[in-house]
This record gives C-alpha cells, structure tokens and sequence, in this order.
C-alpha cells in the first residue's frame, strides 16, 4: 500500500526562501551563513585593535601604520557553519489523537531538514523514546534530502519518554555546542524541564516545539471514562464533564506555559503546534514568528 | 389471532416491565468509554469520583425503537402467537402401545396373512393419530413391564407415525395400571391442553392387576382382539439335590389361558437326549406342575418343552444351561497317608492325592499324579513354598510360614475363633493335645484356635491363602471328635468357596423377581449381575431379595456360597384381558377439515432476531470497532453523530 509522502514539492518549493536561524554565537567552521559575534577569518570588518606579539601580520592595517606609526591589526567577522540537531520525539504518547503526532513531528522535522540543506547547514536527525536512537547526518545540500525522508519514514514510535536519560546521553554524545530544535509533546511523568535547562546550560541554543493533539488539550469525552497511559499502561477511571474539562485545559496550559519558560529563559523559543494546524501554516506562522526561520 | 402460551393480561404485563427496563437502562448510561491518552497527569488534575449520568433525552431514538420491536416480536414468539380461532385449541394426548410379549402372537387367517397383534395395533394407532386434528399433540407411551415414551408431545405426523411403526412386541408381561399412571402424570406435567389417554393393544393382564385396574375419566380403549386359547410354560426351576451333589431337582410349571381344557405333552431334554416327558392334562385357566430328578455332573443345556400348536410360542420352550460339578483337587504330601484319609474322603466335593513328601514340588500342578488346588503339608516344610493355597500341619519350627512362639506339652485347646468362617461351628473345648507349637502370629493374621498359652491354628489370608496347625489333629485327641473334618471343611471352603457353591436355575419372566434367601445375609455380600457383569440394583427385607430387571436376559444373584441364576425368558402373558367399562372405545370419528391455527412464532423469532442484530450492527459495538477499523482520521467527527453511548 502506497503511503502518503512527508512533504510535497510545492511545499518544498516553498521552504527554499526560508534559513533556519539561531541567536548565540558559536564557535564553528566559515562557511556559514549565520553572523557570529567572535571574530575571525570572515569577510566583512569587525573591528580594530591593538597588534600583538604573535598577530597574523596579514591583518595589520599598514596604511594607519604609515599615518600614525603604530599597529593596528584589522578583525573581521566571522559566519562559522554550526550543527543544527532535531530531537525528534518517538515514544507511544506521540501516536494518540485522532491525528497521530508522531507524524506530524515527522513533517515538520522534514521541513526543518529541507530548510537547513537548502541552506548548507549540517542537519543531524536524531530520534529518541527512552534513549536516544540511532540518528541520521546530512549535510551538502537539497540533494541530500531524499535519504533524510526515507530515514524518517523508517520510524517507528515506542517506549516512553525519559528526558532525563535524554539529556544525559546527548550531553555525552555530542560535545559540540549548536542549535538543539526539539520536536516532542513533552510528556515525560518525571517532568522535563530540568532536562531541557541542563541542554541549555551546556551551550546549546533550544528551539522548543510542542505538539499537541486536540484531545490532549480538551478531551471531548464525556461520563464514565476508562483511561490507560499509552507509555506506562497504567489506567485511571474517572468521570468526566465540563467541569473537569476546564481543570484539565488548565493543567494543560500550565505544563505548556512551563516548557515555553524554559525556552525562553534560555535565550531560545518556544512554538506549541495543535496537530490540527497544518505544518505550512506552523512553518511560515508560529515556527517564523518565533524567530526560528527567516 | 390468539396467544397461546400466555393471556393477554400476562402479555401486556411482560412487554411492559420489559419495555421499561429496556427504556430505563437506556436513559441510564453505565457504559464505561475506553480511551488511550498520551498521559494521565492531567486527568489526576481534573479527577472526580465516576458518578452515573443519567441521559435526559433519547440520543439513538431509532436504536431504542429497534430494540422495543425485536423485544416484542421474540415475546410474542414466547408467547407462541397463533393465527386461527381460539376455539381450534390443540390438546395434547398419549397413546399407550401395548408391547408386551402377547402382542407377538398371530391371528391366522387367509386375509390378515397371519399377522401379529403388533401389525393390527400400529395400524389402529395409525389411525387414531390420523383421525386427530393436526395441531393436536401426541405422546407415544410402549407399555409392557415398564412404561417407556418413545416421543414426547409431538405435533408433527411423521414422528408419531414412526415412533409408532418402530414399535415391536418384547418379552415382557404388560403392567397396565403402571402405563396409565406414567400418561395422567405427563399430562399433568407436560401437557398444555390434556386431550385423551388411549391405550391400543390386547390388553392382556394378570387377573389381580385387573382387578386393581381404573380407568381415568379421559380414557379411550382401542382393544385388540387376539387368540383365546393358549397353553405356556409358567416356570422352570432346577437346583441341586440336598442328598446328592450330582443330581439335579427339576420343577416345571404350565397354565392353561384359555377356556377349553388342553392335553398338552411335556418333554424335558438334556443335551439334546429326552429325561423326562409327561402329558398336561390342563382344565381351563388351570395350572399345573411337574417335579423329577436326573443325575449328571455334565454341563449342558436342560430344555423344557410343550407341544403346542398355540399363536403364541415365546412360551412353550424353556432352555436353563446347567453347570458342569467339578471337584476341587486336594494335593496331600505326607509320609503317613493313611491317617489323614478318611477325613478328606469325608468331604464330598474334592478330591483328595495323596503323595510322598518326596515328590514335592512347588508347584503343585508340576507333580506327578498332582492338580492345582489346595496343597496340604504333613509335617513336612519344602525348600520352596507352594505356589498354591496350603494346609500345615505340625511344620519344623525353623521353617514354618507363621513363626513359632514355643513348643507346648500337654497343651489345652480351649477357644474357637466362632465369628469367622474358619471357626463356625466347632465347639469342641479342653482338647488335650500332647504336644503343640505356639505361634506368633504377624498383622493381619487370623487365630482359628488357641490355648492358654498362644495361638494353635493360625490362618494368613492373601493370595495364597495358607493355614498352619501347631498340632496333627489325627494324633491328638481331636481324632474322635466331629470337629476335625469340621475344621478341614471349613478350612477348604474358606481357600476355594467356590468348590462349595450351591447352584438354582430358574426360568421366570422379566420384571421383578423375588428371591428367598437361606438366612439374613448382610446386603454388602449380595451381588445382583447381569450376565454382562453389570451390577442390578436390588432391596433386601429380612430373608427377601427384590429387584428388578426390564429386559429379557440371564440374571445372577450371589450370595456367599449359593448362586442362583434367573434364565428371565418366559414372558408369562396375562391371564384374562381387561375390559373397562364407561369408556370411549375404539376410534374416534376424523376430526373435521378445515382452518386451523398457524403457527407464527417461528417467524417471529427470526424477525425479532434480525432486528437485535440489524441495531447491534447499526449501533452497537461492531459499529464502533468498525469505525476504528475505518482509522480515527478521515470523517471521525461525521461518525460520532452516530455513535451509541449505551
């Protein structure tokens, strides 16, 4: 049976114009296309200042040398080329609602993937549930897109969410600082704020994107109801109205709130999707407004 | 239209609880919804206690329709909804088919060609059925010793008809007041409307049934009309003579049913070769009898025989298989034979070799001139113990099967075990033995005899059976005492009970049989067998055996040492036929022909079946798994328009 593909071409097209942005300047490679504050063997001028014992003298500014007999070595700015990293959310609690996260998260990764080969920037995929999964490196260009799709449509959800554990092994596993986009519905009983404060402490610039379904944000279901976990199993009778509707859209809304303090407090940005949106409109809306694509 | 199962007063009462229970649970949603959620944190926030919800309006009118229609259609189903008048009411009958063994004779004449009672009475119940209005039920009741139904009430004509036409004559005398009695209890029980209770056959009963008999109110007697005059055998007896084992005491019974005095000839044989033959001179409704003896230990087959020309033959011939008497081989190994044989010649039934100790062998059947049976040991122990039950006596006290406590002089028998088969009937006491072994008897050894100091006869039963006497009875004072072939006999009985066995052979008629016991017999060593090995179940009051037996066949009831066998072949037919009188008799006229009611429920059943299963697909469950089947993307929202909460 065919499957429907991640992402047309029309929408492809689309995300040609579009760069993936970051805020913190990171030590990196020239070539990028984002400017750094640190200065380096870039292009355009930075600054000056005073020539040093052991200074390129390639970089002294030999006409102000000639007018005012001192060294003065020439900065430039440097546009290094930074690892963009997208932890993509695999566990069961994605695969609930009527339209499955899971997939969802699998478009929008797609998209972000386009943008950033479109762009030259490097685009390492890495899936996680309760550890991280084997992840996907590409880089080099548009073309190296097809091998990117087909790597995300060989996903499969499972497992729960161990953020803690998530944190600790991609803190381990990559030690370069970079751009960390991370695509989850955040449901993790242990909390993952913390998590995400340490990835933020350690250098990497966060952009958090959170996708919900409708029923997860207000259930439509009403009377007696027989809940069970889809990552723990675990089961809940309860009684369900308008009422307690209301109290659970709030909770919601709070754990929403706490994953945006989160982005936010960490020089990064927060974007929450409903998977009712399409992901055009959460490329070129929320994810553009919040600073993440340009 | 009418109801036939239930009023209409009931009909409206059921419908309407039901109705209102359907409604009620309906309204009231207790169907618990099952959801799969990302998580449940968010719920523990919004938790509250499940509580009911009551619907306040019908979500599915439709559904619930559905529902309070089938309802209504597999009550009227219930109900057993007719079409017709009230007034065509069926009723329910049962047809009492007379197939006791009477029912075998044949009528002769060129135009029925000599044709049973049976064939005439299939086609008068034939006719009977065939006359009764279609709707109306019959059960098929064969009645001879036993009443047994062949079909329950039935409405459908070729199951009567069948269950008719598979009706054939047994072996047994009719027990008519038990056959109306097991009718009137169906109808009560089992019956909607009770129609007639109508009997078809001959009627042939004994006279004292007979006049027992009652007919009840709704009674039909379709009579049978078979042959007058008949001569049988009543009963065969043989047993074996008290005086003398190898001859057999034979009685003979015969009766006359019929109304003309009969000179019949009797002739006994005996494998085949004549022992006895007399002439019945039999007046009307007389019996008489005939007593003789014949001597043979042979086997065979004793066969008792009236020359009649009768219709009816199932009882002019009794066959009895008389036993062979064997004699139970006594091996005696002794060095004096002489002292021990005249007690062993004494008892008659065995047979009693006498051998040297020196042509012992275990096995008692491997020794020359010897047989299987008892072996008895005269102050001899062989290397290897028989194989066979045995009898020591005095054995070597290093060597004797039961150890030896000590060796008394001038010891005293002074005490019988008289509760045990090996001690009745000794009395003797103070027998002074000159010398006698004591023994120590193991557990589970039985002391036949002791003195002051210990055991003296000591038996071990199992298998072999052995017995040790610490004394030689001969040799001691015992020699002159009735008590020592006591002692052996019982001895003897005891290790091969068999050897004693009493035999009674009777030919008698199926159904139940009384039996005289010798003695008051505890119930737990009765055996009541057919000759299949099935065990009968029987009563016993005082000295008085019954049981009951409802097919023809070879009964064995055993009793310690006596069996008596009971060939239940005669089939005894009544002696008079019973007439009743203010009862409808014969055929009844053919009901007339036209509308009868229909029966509905069947149909109604099927719809009101459809129509559960058309709202199950429709809302119920299959709906929903369907719809999860269908994906919860595309066109979930138009789904649950329709989706069933109860």
């Amino acid at each position: 049976m065919k499957t429907e593909p991640l992402i047309d071409s029309a929408f492809l097209e689309k995300l040609e114009r579009l760069a993936i942005r970051w805020q913190k300047s990171f030590p990196g490679l020239v070539g990028g296309h984002n400017i750094s504050r640190f200065a380096g063997p870039g292009q355009e001028f930075l600054d000056h200042r005073q020539f040093h014992h052991g200074d390129d003298l390639r970089a002294v500014n030999w006409r102000a040398y000639l007018r005012l007999e001192k060294l003065f070595l020439k900065m430039f700015q440097v546009e290094p080329r930074i690892p963009v990293r997208i932890l993509l959310d695999c566990s069961n609690s994605m695969t609930t609602g009527a339209v499955s996260k899971f997939d969802y998260a699998r478009k929008l990764a797609a998209a972000l993937c386009y943008v950033g080969l479109v762009r030259l920037d490097t685009i390492c995929i890495q899936p996680f549930g309760q550890d991280l999964g084997d992840s996907f490196l590409c880089g080099g260009g548009r073309h190296r897109f097809i091998p990117a799709v087909k790597f995300l449509e060989a996903l499969k959800p499972g497992g729960r969410t161990n953020y803690f554990q998530i944190a600790r092994d991609f803190i381990a596993g990559y030690p370069q600082r970079g751009l960390l986009i991370v695509i989850s519905d955040f449901l993790d009983d242990a909390g993952c704020e913390r998590p995400l404060q340490y990835l933020a402490d350690f250098g990497h610039e966060l952009i958090l994107v959170q996708v919900w379904a409708d029923e997860d944000r207000a259930p439509a279901w009403d009377g007696l109801l027989d809940l069970t976990d889809a990552e723990t199993g675990e089961t809940l009778e309860i009684g369900f109205d308008d009422a307690a509707r209301v109290n659970y859209t709030q909770a919601f809304d709070a754990h929403a709130r706490d994953i945006q303090r989160v982005g936010l407090r960490n020089s990064g940005r927060y974007v929450g999707l409903s998977t009712a949106t399409t992901i055009e409109e959460a490329v070129f809306g929320p994810l553009a407004r919040a600073g993440g694509l340009e | 239209m009418f109801l036939f199962n239930l009023s209409l007063p009931e009909f409206l009462a059921i419908l309407g609880s039901l109705s209102g229970l359907t409604v009620a649970l309906y309204l009231l949603d207790r169907t618990r919804k099952n959801h799969t959620v990302a998580t449940l944190r968010f719920f523990a926030a919004a938790e509250k206690p499940p509580v009911l919800k009551h619907r306040r309006k019908l979500q599915q009118p439709w559904s619930l329709l559905l529902q309070l229609i089938s309802l209504l259609l597999l009550l009227l189903a219930i109900a057993q909804l007719r079409l017709g008048s009230p007034a065509r009411y069926s009723r329910d009958h049962v047809l009492i088919l007379d197939d006791s063994a009477w029912m075998a004779s044949r009528f002769g004449n060129a135009r029925s060609g000599n044709a049973r009672l049976i064939d005439q009475a299939r086609l008068a119940a034939d006719s009977y059925v065939n006359a009764l209005p279609s709707a109306d039920r019959v059960m098929v009741v064969r009645a001879d010793v036993l009443a047994t139904p062949a079909l329950l009430f039935e409405s459908d004509r070729k199951k009567i008809h069948l269950a008719i036409d598979q009706t054939q004559p047994g072996a047994a005398p009719l027990n008519l007041q038990q056959a109306l009695d097991f009718a009137a209890q169906a109808q009560r029980v089992q019956a909607q409307r009770p129609g007639e209770i109508v009997f078809v056959g001959a009627g042939r009963v004994s006279s004292e049934q007979a006049a027992r008999l009652a007919a009840p109110a709704n009674f039909r007697w379709i009579g049978i009309d078979g042959p007058t005059e008949h001569v049988g055998l009543r009963k065969v007896s043989v047993h074996r003579a008290m005086d003398d084992p190898d001859v057999w005491e034979v009685f003979i019974a015969a009766k006359n049913y019929g109304a003309v005095a009969r000179s019949i000839p009797l002739v006994v044989a005996f494998g085949g070769s004549p022992v006895a033959t007399r002439r019945f001179e039999l007046k009307p409704a007389a019996e008489e009898d005939l007593t003789f003896r014949f001597k043979t230990r042979a086997a065979g087959w004793l066969e008792a025989r009236l020359s009649t020309q009768d219709t009816f033959r199932q009882d002019s011939r009794a066959i009895l298989e008389l036993p062979a008497r064997g004699a139970l081989p006594v091996t005696i190994y002794s060095s004096e034979p002489d002292l021990l044989r005249p007690i062993f010649t004494a008892i008659p039934g065995i047979e009693a070799k006498f051998l040297p100790v020196s042509s012992y062998q275990a096995d008692a059947r491997a020794a020359p001139g010897a047989a299987s049976g008892i072996v008895l040991l005269d102050h001899f122990a062989p290397p290897s113990p028989p194989t066979a039950q045995s009898i020591w006596l005095e054995p070597p006290a290093d060597r004797s099967p039961v150890p030896v406590q000590s060796t008394q002089q001038k010891a005293r028998l002074n005490q019988w075990q008289a509760d045990h088969p090996l001690g009745a009937g000794l009395r003797a006491r103070d027998i002074e033995l000159a010398s006698a072994q004591i023994f120590r008897p193991a557990l589970g050894d039985i002391v036949v005899a002791r003195s002051d100091a210990g055991p003296l006869i000591v038996a071990r039963p199992g298998n072999p059976k052995i017995v040790v006497l610490g004394f030689h009875p001969v040799r001691s004072g015992m020699k002159f005492q009735l008590t020592t072939p006591l002692l052996f006999a019982n001895i003897i009985r005891w290790m091969a009970p068999d050897a004693f066995r009493s035999w009674e052979l009777t030919a008698g008629t199926v159904g139940t049989v009384d039996v005289e016991l010798e003695s008051e017999i505890d119930p737990n060593a009765i055996r009541v067998q057919t000759e299949e090995g099935r065990s009968l179940p029987f009563t016993v009051e005082g000295k008085n055996l019954r049981f009951f037996t409802g097919a023809p066949g070879v009964v064995r009831v055993l009793t310690g040492d006596r069996e008596l066998v009971y060939s239940l072949t005669l089939p005894q037919p009544g002696d008079t036929v019973w007439k009743p009188s203010n009862v409808k008799l014969g055929l009844p006229p053919r009901a007339p022909l036209g509308p009868t009611s229909r029966d509905l429920w069947h149909w109604l059943a099927i719809a009101g079946a459809i129509g559960l299963l058309v709202d199950w697909i429709l809302y119920g469950r299959i709906d929903r798994r369907m719809r999860a089947a269908r994906g919860a993307g595309a066109g979930a929202a138009g789904w649950s328009s329709w989706r069933k909460a109860s």
